[in-house]
């Protein structure tokens, strides 16, 4: 679970946070204004912001064979165990009448049966659901296997993943962003997601701490003395609306699930990525 | 003188007896121990008053008793904040769906979950069902026509002390395990809902408008 990694992160942000906080009624809103570190005591660490965004599934998934097996049975033993409902005895009372009417061939008290029989009701309930035409389970795009759109993969989680220049490789990554004094963590993680849509993606930020962190150290070349390395503190946001623009080959996202991250990723990134990425 | 001798002679017979069977269960009492091994414990001594075994099953003196608690027990809406940690105080998981099942068993699902993760669990009910009819417009005619009547089931799970830092984990848990056709809404416990479960009374409120 996350949860520790949370714990011991908040550990090692209460180093450099301090809490002057504005209570307002809702957790929501409670706000931590921060100081800006003095210049004398700088880390040597930079820190960075990344945003996880997460596209949460849209439709469950398929039964196993044991499930369905399971489920089957239990159907069968409930309507083996249940009562008739009104619908069902009104037409076993019609059924009734129509035998009785025909075996006497003629009766005249029994005629008031109303206009609709039950049976007309069903056929008519049956044609109503022949022209209902459900969503497809597996869209075009599992088909043609088109990662850079949203619609794949229904029934799972998708993460966004792009595609940055660090020196002069280009590398897949959660998008990151620096962190600028004055500002928490979180809105660094929501200037993200400014940044990264032109059209309005909203997100929905569960809370405010971080979900994981990645530490990694500059090639010796870069090291200096004030820039040993990088702090990358993962914030996880879920989808609401929106979608990038461009799909497409060029374009530099992608849509992956959990198991399709190891194309991507470099192997201790997402060794530290898979800790608080859940999946159903 | 036949007849007092002859009780004599019983009183004594009786002593004498007395003593026999006594020593009887000496022995009786010596091979207890074997045939209680065995298995079938044979008791031949009562619990007595006089016997130091008295009493020896004797439990309820060392209860507690509790007060039956009055049901209209009402919880403080708060927050606990902890420096760094904060916690939310309670907090409502209604599940609305129109498939009673469904909703039982996700609540259900949910209860559990909390069981498992040591969230605690305050309350776990059920709102009243809303039912609503569906009036369609034929194609013919004018008059509206009953289509289909649906129900509303709503479960509740009541949730305190909730860490922020968890609140983000499990939620994402709930969402991404939802079943379709259930909508999830997770909410502070407020007065309204505490007093939204309670029926109406019209009398009450009569006489207060009376009042006023």
């Amino acid at each position: 679970m996350a949860a520790p990694t949370g714990r011991t992160l908040l550990g090692v942000a209460r180093g450099w946070r301090r809490l002057d906080s504005l209570w307002a009624s809702s957790p929501r809103s409670r706000r931590l204004s921060l100081e800006a570190a003095p210049s004398g005591s700088r880390s040597p660490w930079r820190l960075l912001g990344a945003l996880c965004l997460q596209r949460p599934p849209l439709i469950t998934k398929p039964l196993t064979p044991l499930q369905q097996e399971m489920a089957d049975l239990l159907q069968k033993v409930e309507t083996e165990r249940s009562l008739y409902s009104d619908h069902e005895l009104r037409a076993l009372d019609e059924a009734k009448r129509l035998a009785k009417k025909k075996a006497d061939l003629y009766d005249d008290d029994q005629d008031e049966q109303g206009v609709t029989l039950a049976q007309d009701l069903e056929d008519t309930w049956e044609q109503a659901f022949l022209q209902f035409k459900p969503g497809a389970r597996v869209t075009e795009a599992d088909k043609k296997n088109d990662r850079t759109s949203l619609h794949r993969k229904l029934d799972r989680n998708l993460v966004l993943l792009v595609r940055e220049k660090l020196g002069d490789q280009d590398f897949w990554m959660l998008p990151q962003v620096q962190w600028q004094p004055g500002e928490t963590l979180r809105e660094t993680a929501e200037r993200i997601l400014d940044k990264l849509s032109e059209n309005n993606m909203e997100a929905k930020f569960l809370g405010n701490a971080p979900c994981g962190h990645y530490k990694y150290k500059l090639p010796k070349a870069m090291r200096t003395e004030s820039d040993i390395g990088v702090k990358v503190f993962f914030f996880k946001a879920l989808l609401l609306t929106g979608d990038f623009s461009q799909t497409g080959k060029n374009a530099r996202h992608v849509w992956v699930s959990k198991e399709e991250l190891g194309d991507y990723l470099q192997p201790k990134y997402l060794a530290q990525i898979r800790r608080f990425l859940l999946d159903v | 003188m036949s007849g007092t001798l002859g009780k004599v002679l019983g009183l004594w017979k009786d002593a004498v007896s007395k003593q026999a069977f006594s020593l009887l269960r000496f022995r009786i009492l010596r091979e207890n121990p074997i045939c209680s091994a065995g298995g079938v414990v044979m008791r031949s001594s009562r619990h007595y008053r006089t016997k130091p075994t008295h009493g020896i099953g004797r439990y309820r003196h060392l209860v507690k008793v509790l007060e039956p608690k009055k049901k209209k027990a009402k919880v403080d809406v708060r927050a606990i904040n902890l420096g760094t940690d904060y916690e939310y105080g309670v907090l409502n998981i209604h599940l609305t769906a129109y498939d009673m099942t469904l909703a039982e068993s996700y609540a259900q699902y949910v209860h559990r979950l909390c069981n498992r993760l040591s969230i605690k669990v305050e309350e776990s009910y059920a709102m009243p069902t809303k039912t609503m009819e569906v009036m369609r417009l034929p194609d013919q005619g004018n008059k509206m026509v009953l289509d289909s009547v649906l129900t509303t089931h709503e479960r509740v799970v009541q949730i305190s002390s909730l860490s922020a830092t968890f609140a983000e984990i499990f939620l994402e848990i709930l969402q991404s395990n939802l079943p379709e056709g259930v909508k999830l809404s997770v909410r502070e416990h407020t007065e309204e809902d505490f007093k939204g479960r309670f029926k109406a009374r019209p009398e009450l409120e009569e006489l207060l408008a009376k009042l006023n």
